[in-house]
């Protein structure tokens, strides 16, 4: 990992060598270095890729032209013969106690790192969740803001029928009222004219019933009793005659 | 002396009816109730009163003179129509109503800018798994943490962890 780090800083001291100090200073005072303008790369989704745990794959790919696959390992194994049989490294009890911390490590990792790594990221997994789902809640309830302000803009369109209504209603109530003194206007001329009418009607009756009611009374008080008496008998006679005129056809 | 025939608009109740707002449905319901009763009274009453059968009585009424009188006073008479005084305060009502609701209007579409502002800025924002924890407080102010007045991490009060 650390020689990964040495070998892309060489890259970049190699890039930037050709400036010198007096650029360097030219080109902050304009404001324009490519490391204001550029837009930052995003991050990268894995490390670097390794073999075996430890060694970069950089090493084996650079060695690979010139000694083919097995390059690498070689170099290895012959690094570590080396060292221990010039006793540059020197098997000590550290070892042994290496050796076993390193095998526990390893084990432990392999085991259960898979499992850490899926709970680390469901942390950030659900931080993330919580963030987009405000986002969209800010987002829906944001639309939806802008429908009920557009919604109320129409409605308040909408005015000028109150208006025309209210308009309206007075117009109708005005009309009412100007017919209403029509019809009242011609309905008191034609009661005066009726009662005049009855009124006459009431006069002729009167008289006539008067007039009736006189010459009953002049009638009546001018039959003297001798003629009543006479008419009485006339009225048995004529009654006996009947009788016997039916008693003879029953 | 006939009704005149006045400019009545026509009212689309319906189309009404739908841009009222729930709030002031009732007082549409009651203002409805009221223009159709009045409507409906107008309808019942004929526009022209019963022309009154004048050779009829002259000759039933034996006062002389009496009936000619009477029509002739009767054609002179003219009925005034009825004086209208609320039209203008209704026409100062619709200006001023008018006036109120370009207002709100105004400032309906001041908050519409706003809100469509704040979608474009949503909408353009980097996904969230792109984000550093600067574009995180570019993006959104609040999250920012002020280590000035916070000073040690967590740079802030416990109690918001």
């Amino acid at each position: 990992m650390l020689s990964r780090v040495v070998l892309v800083s060489a890259n970049a001291l190699k890039g930037s060598s050709p400036l010198g100090a007096g650029l360097v200073q030219a080109s902050r005072s304009l404001h324009t270095t490519s490391q204001s303008l550029a837009p930052v790369p995003s991050l990268p989704e894995k490390g670097g890729k390794v073999r075996h745990g430890i060694f970069p794959e950089e090493i084996f790919q650079l060695l690979y032209p010139k000694t083919g696959v097995t390059g690498p390992y070689m170099l290895g194994t012959g690094l570590l013969l080396y060292m221990l049989s010039k006793e540059i490294y020197v098997i000590n009890h550290e070892t042994i106690a290496a050796l076993s911390i390193g095998t526990v490590i390893v084990y432990g990792v392999k085991k259960f790192g898979p499992d850490v790594a899926a709970f680390a990221d469901k942390l950030n997994e659900d931080k993330v969740a919580k963030a987009q789902e405000v986002k969209d809640l800010a987002m829906t309830s944001l639309s939806q803001a802008i429908e009920e302000e557009k919604k109320e803009q129409w409605r308040a369109e909408g005015r000028s029928l109150l208006f025309d209504a209210k308009k309206n209603n007075v117009a109708m109530l005005l009309e009412t009222n100007y017919r209403e003194r029509l019809h009242m206007v011609t309905h008191e001329v034609k009661r005066r004219l009726d009662y005049q009418v009855a009124l006459q009607d009431l006069n002729r009756r009167m008289e006539q019933e008067h007039m009736v009611n006189w010459v009953e009374k002049s009638v009546v008080g001018s039959i003297t009793p001798q003629q009543e008496k006479e008419s009485i008998a006339k009225c048995i006679s004529d009654l006996k005659a009947l009788a016997k005129s039916t008693q003879a056809m029953a | 002396m006939a009704g005149r025939r006045i400019a009545l608009k026509a009212i689309d109740w319906v189309a009404f009816a739908e841009r009222v707002p729930p709030n002031q449905r009732s007082m549409f319901n009651a203002l409805k109730t009221r223009s159709d009763a009045i409507a409906a009274k107008l309808a019942s009453l004929p526009e022209s009163p019963t022309t009154i059968d004048w050779s009829h009585y002259r000759a039933a009424v034996a006062r002389a003179g009496m009936v000619d009188e009477f029509e002739k006073k009767f054609k002179a008479l003219q009925i005034p129509q009825p004086v209208d005084t609320q039209t203008s305060a209704i026409t100062a009502q619709e200006a001023e109503s008018n006036k109120s609701a370009s207002a709100y209007i105004e400032g309906s579409t001041a908050r519409i800018a706003q809100y469509e502002q704040q979608l474009d800025k949503f909408k353009n924002m980097i996904p969230f798994d792109q984000m550093t924890v600067d574009d995180l407080n570019d993006t959104f102010p609040e999250t920012k943490l002020d280590k000035v007045k916070h000073p040690y991490w967590p740079h802030k009060p416990i109690a918001e962890l």
